[in-house]
């Protein structure tokens, strides 16, 4: 099945390229003559702290299609919490909003979202890079326009550390501190990954496909029960707070971070990947979670404005947006050509998350409905490993409850 | 005597030193919180008493934030306390006078229901809220005053409490001149209530100004923070966008302090009332 | 005050006699309300009775009928379908019918219906009296005379109408929609479209995946509810005693210095506070610096030992609870009989023993049903958990909530967290409805605050 798909999937890129190849600009230019005729009135939801640039890609929008309507508003509670903030009266809510990957697949089985259409799925398959593509597709639609790509990396004072001591975690934490957060999943079950497990099978997408309840588990949360013993691995609710004062040498964070890191630090900011960390007596590397921004038609806007939503869509995702998106709040793109554009290419914050945005250092958030009951759960296993809240004997029933719970299918 | 007199020397002393450390333990935090927000400080946290650096930025930047537009908010739970103020204290006098005083039919089961109503948690309730002043179009302030003056009716007992103490006596022999009920009510009940109306109108008042759960269901759905209350507006600022909280954490903390304020004193001047209003529904027992 | 309400005792006239020897506007008014008082030149009660009547036909046919059948599945089509729109070239969903709405309408069309019947059962009552009045050859109030009776023996009326049609709008339809929802599978997988599923949500948290967190988080909640109600109440008459003991100057200052801190809204003295006491913060840096602590603690953070979480939550709302129950103890004190408390001091009894057998119990009989109420309170205590903790620390053995969690947080996280499990929390609030009846219930037994109510 998988195999199928994959052959059907590659089919039709292989296609799609040769199509556009072949039709190349006279395509484009008919988009351009009907772009004039496309109307509707559309709302468009973004962060609080987004608005500003949004109004400018808009703007840049209504050039195009003048006869769409497009009011851009914060959404209530931040696109982390898209999911229930849609939920809570999807009809009220936007047309076109911000919503990360790992709630794609919740809200497309509750049919808060539609699926994109095949020529805008040949779009992203095209110009985003292939694990965003990825990361937006739920049972072999695709949900959301890709815009950015949130993997955390390692930031450090360069004053402290060298960039050879951050290469592996044994070096960093024996020469500087290390200021994190056991309690936030979202940091440390990637651990799980690096011990050799999977979080929903290697598609995330099958429920009983995580198998962290064995040997390889038990190493992870080995390894989280060392780091409370180690006295360089400092455990804190305010990790820029530990930065600037000096009482810490590096974090682990999002881009999203980042600005603020470096408005920090000053000249002695650095960036790098994460390191090599030793989980059950390998040396592997440390990985992370892969998140993807993204935007997403709400199902509920009316037939006629669908096109038009669509199309907003798709545009505030385009290269060009992606890139205002880099300039005013260091969003990662995930367009192929925006990334290897030179003041993305030369950016070591950009340069940090692409690296770990590669296979085998990062794993695509899981779009699972379960991933809510995963997220509540997690957080507490891990920190009951750090805190030694659960002593080692117990780590096997331990992951078995957690596996049995975030497994089950309602 | 005179060893006795020292005894009560020391004892005074050591009960003033208690007084004062205790003082102290309760108002540090206070203290700290309004100087924190003259901390100039970027990483969304304040790890010390005092601050490092001291600045008023942050007051300037609350006021001139685009973002968050703090001057609107201010505006518009001012707008919410006034007139929900209004209305509450009325319906809530009116219940609570009318439970104590008159007797009904309806008037036991009346109480009943009041006292069940008041045993749910009122969160469930938000969902439900949500829709219906959907259906009226009144995702607004004016469906937040409808929300607050709509469980006024229920926040009878302190004032109901307060209407038993005063003698039937006084209402009777109103009767007996020919007074009708209303005439009673209105130049009778009414003028002798007035502990009891200040203190229904100063919570009704605090209200907006502290509720940040019922009055975000109600005004996030626009979209537009310049529809905010002040409380939600704040809560808003730390609850959000990643990374937003470190960014704006002392601008947030001076707006606080700029609402504490007039609220503090507001309170400590009425405290008086308060006491009364709390003391008039124990004293039934 | 109880010789009135025996003269207004129905004189014998049965519904039967009514409808028998009535005249037609009589056996009308049956069916259409309002008609006999019309006949008999009572045109506001008249047109009131018939005008509602004919707006609630009216609301029934065009709309209330479709809203109650519509209650009985909550909505025919439960699945979404995902169709191809060829002429726009973009999916589009058909979204199943919206049950949260379906369900609102209809709880809204039973209570219409409900008050409907109620409406009647006034207007057979209204017509049995104008037919003894007119039988008994009695007066007949005028129309002025009924308006009047607002301002006067029906002043209730007058004054309750508005207060309950808030009351209706605002608590009961939403407390019996939370009530219904209880009984449907509203959750994160039907979050459109659900249906009645009967008790089976009870089940999920009584037996179910959420009973191994429900039951402790509920001890934990008896043991807060408590502690709080218990320490605060305590402490608060401790040092109103303080402040009115001999010999202390500036009363009202010192009063004033704890005031403020209760006065401050808890939104921002609560986060604050949750700053404060970090493992990182202020407090722990103070104590470190003068050396009274050799590692900072970690009072309430998500990682922090439950224990010590769950007193620092206790002292915290001590913090907040204390000047308040101090103001109230101080106004009960400054009333209390002086003379029984000479008395004792005359027979040597110390400070300690007046305190303990005079004052405290005195105050405690005065204050018993603000205490009662202020458990209840305490018990739905949303703010110093949510604000402070958020339920934290972390427990691995619970489904979705903390070590301080209350029932109350915790129903709030299972609404508007991610899990979106609608109907587990509506049974959470049913549980602590049940809960605080109870405990009020046996509370207002024993202190009979309520008996004349």
């Amino acid at each position: 099945m998988t195999s199928w798909k994959k052959v059907t999937m590659g089919s039709a890129a292989v296609l799609a390229a040769v199509m556009l190849a072949a039709c190349g600009k006279s395509s484009t230019e008919s988009t351009k003559t009907t772009s004039k005729d496309l109307t509707g009135t559309v709302k468009l939801w973004v962060d609080t702290t987004n608005v500003d640039y949004y109004k400018t890609i808009v703007k840049n929008f209504s050039k195009k299609y003048p006869k769409v309507n497009v009011t851009v508003t914060q959404s209530p509670n931040g696109s982390a919490n898209a999911k229930t903030d849609v939920g809570k009266d999807p009809s009220k809510a936007a047309d076109v909003f911000q919503v990360p990957n790992d709630q794609l697949g919740s809200m497309a089985d509750q049919g808060y979202i539609n699926p994109l259409s095949p020529a805008a799925t040949k779009a992203v398959k095209k110009d985003d890079v292939a694990v965003a593509a990825d990361a937006v597709t739920w049972k072999g639609k695709m949900y959301a326009y890709p815009t950015d790509q949130q993997a955390q990396t390692l930031y450090y004072n360069k004053s402290m550390l060298s960039a050879d001591d951050v290469k592996s975690w044994k070096t960093l934490t024996a020469k500087g501190v290390l200021a994190t957060d056991f309690t936030n999943a979202y940091n440390f079950y990637p651990i799980f990954f690096s011990a050799g497990t999977q979080l929903y099978g290697k598609d995330g997408e099958t429920l009983k496909g995580t198998n962290i309840n064995n040997a390889k588990g038990v190493a992870a949360m080995t390894w989280f029960a060392e780091q409370k013993q180690n006295k360089n691995v400092m455990q804190t609710s305010n990790t820029l707070n530990q930065m600037k004062s000096g009482h810490a040498a590096a974090t682990i964070d999002g881009p999203w971070n980042a600005a603020n890191i470096k408005k920090i630090l000053g000249k002695n900011f650095a960036v790098a990947p994460y390191p090599t960390i030793n989980v059950g007596g390998k040396e592997v590397q440390m990985q992370a979670f892969l998140g993807i921004g993204s935007f997403a038609v709400n199902s509920h806007t009316a037939t006629k404005n669908q096109k038009a939503a669509a199309t907003l869509a798709q545009f505030v995702t385009n290269k060009q947006s992606q890139l205002i998106g880099y300039r005013h709040n260091g969003s990662i793109p995930v367009n192929k050509s925006a990334q290897t554009s030179k003041e993305v290419a030369d950016d070591p914050v950009a340069k940090a998350v692409m690296v770990m945005s590669q296979p085998g250092n990062s794993v695509v958030m899981p779009k699972m409905t379960q991933m809510a009951t995963f997220w509540n759960l997690s957080a507490p296993l891990i920190n009951g490993a750090y805190t030694g809240s659960i002593k080692p004997a117990q780590y096997a029933t331990k992951l078995d409850t957690f596996v049995n719970a975030i497994s089950k299918d309602n | 005597m005179t060893s006795y007199r020292a005894q009560r020397h020391l004892s005074l002393a050591l009960r003033y030193l208690l007084l004062i450390v205790l003082a102290v333990i309760w108002i540090v935090p206070i203290v700290w919180i309004v100087l924190a927000s003259f901390s100039a400080n970027d990483t969304g946290f304040v790890s010390t008493f005092f601050p490092e650096k001291y600045t008023i930025q942050n007051y300037v930047d609350i006021f001139t934030s685009t973002q968050f537009p703090f001057v609107y908010w201010i505006r518009n739970t001012l707008f919410v306390a006034v007139i929900s103020t209004i209305l509450s204290t009325f319906v809530t006098i009116c219940v609570a006078y009318t439970l104590s005083r008159l007797r009904f039919h309806f008037r036991k089961p009346f109480l009943q229901i009041a006292l069940v109503l008041g045993m749910f948690p009122g969160f469930m309730s938000m969902i439900a809220l949500y829709y219906i002043l959907k259906s009226f179009n009144m995702l607004n302030l004016g469906g937040l005053i409808l929300v607050y003056v709509g469980g006024a009716g229920l926040g009878f007992y302190v004032a109901k409490g307060f209407f038993d103490t005063i003698p039937v006596a006084i209402d009777e022999a109103a009767v007996m001149d020919g007074a009708t009920k209303w005439q009673v009510f209105w130049h009778i009940g009414l003028p002798m209530s007035r502990p009891i109306i200040v203190y229904t109108a100063l919570m009704a008042f605090i209200a907006p100004w502290i509720d940040f759960i019922f009055s975000g269901i109600i005004l996030s759905a626009s979209g537009n923070s310049k529809n905010y209350t002040i409380a939600y507006g704040l809560y808003n600022m730390l609850n959000g966008t990643l990374g937003k909280s470190t960014t704006f954490f002392t601008q947030f903390i001076a707006g606080c302090v700029i609402i504490a304020v007039p609220i503090t004193i507001f309170f400590v001047i009425m405290q008086k009332f308060y006491v009364s209003g709390i003391t008039a529904g124990a004293d039934k027992g | 005050m109880f010789n009135r309400k025996k003269k207004h005792l129905p004189p014998a006239a049965t519904f039967r006699e009514v409808w028998q020897k009535g005249d037609a506007s009589f056996k009308l008014s049956f069916f259409f309300m309002g008609l006999a008082q019309l006949k008999h030149k009572q045109w506001a009660k008249g047109i009131a009775y018939l005008g509602l009547e004919v707006a609630f036909l009216i609301w029934l046919v065009f709309t209330g009928i479709s809203s109650l059948r519509m209650l009985s599945n909550l909505g025919a089509i439960k699945q979404k379908k995902v169709v191809f729109d060829e002429a726009q070239g973009v999916y589009i969903t058909k979204l199943p019918d919206n049950s949260v709405v379906i369900l609102l309408f209809g709880v809204l069309s039973v209570i219409l219906v409900v008050a409907m019947i109620g409406l009647y059962i006034s207007n057979l009552n209204s017509v049995r009296k104008l037919y003894v009045q007119l039988r008994d050859g009695e007066h007949v109030p005028t129309n002025s005379e009924d308006l009047h009776s607002l301002f006067d023996s029906r002043l209730h009326t007058t004054l309750m109408t508005i207060p309950i049609i808030g009351i209706v709008a605002f608590n009961i339809l939403p407390t019996l929609y939370m009530i219904s929802m209880a009984f449907t599978n509203y959750d994160g997988k039907h979050a459109i479209g659900f249906s009645w599923t009967g008790f089976k949500a009870f089940g999920n948290v009584l037996t179910g995946d959420l009973a191994g967190t429900f039951f402790p988080v509920l001890g934990w909640t008896l043991v807060w509810a408590v502690m709080a109600t218990a320490t605060t109440f305590f402490f608060g008459v401790l040092l109103a005693l303080l402040i009115e003991s001999k010999g202390i100057q500036h009363r009202a200052f010192w009063r004033t210095i704890f005031v403020i801190v209760y006065a401050v809204p808890q939104f921002v003295s609560l986060l604050m506070m949750a700053q404060f006491l970090d493992l990182q913060g202020p407090l722990n840096n103070i104590l470190m610096n003068w050396h009274l602590i050799a590692h900072p603690i970690n009072f309430i953070g998500a990682s922090a030992n439950p224990l010590v979480a769950r007193i620092t939550v206790i002292v915290v709302n001590m913090w907040i609870g204390i000047p308040v129950s101090m103001l109230v103890s101080t106004a009960i004190i400054q009333n209390l009989p002086q003379d029984q408390i000479e008395a004792a001091r005359m027979d040597g009894a110390n400070a300690f023993q007046v305190f303990n057998n005079i004052t405290f119990p005195q105050i405690l009989f005065v204050m018993a049903p603000a205490l009662i109420q202020q458990f209840i309170g305490n018990i739905n205590n949303f703010n110093v958990i949510f604000l402070l903790t958020k339920g934290f620390p972390m427990n691995n053995n619970y489904n979705g909530a903390g070590d301080t969690d209350l029932l109350v947080t915790w129903l709030y996280n299972l609404v508007f967290g991610q899990t979106q499990r609608y109907n587990a929390s509506a049974v959470l609030g049913i549980l602590i409805f049940l809960l605080s009846a109870t405990f009020s219930l046996i509370a207002y037994r024993r202190t009979n605050a309520f008996k004349e109510g």
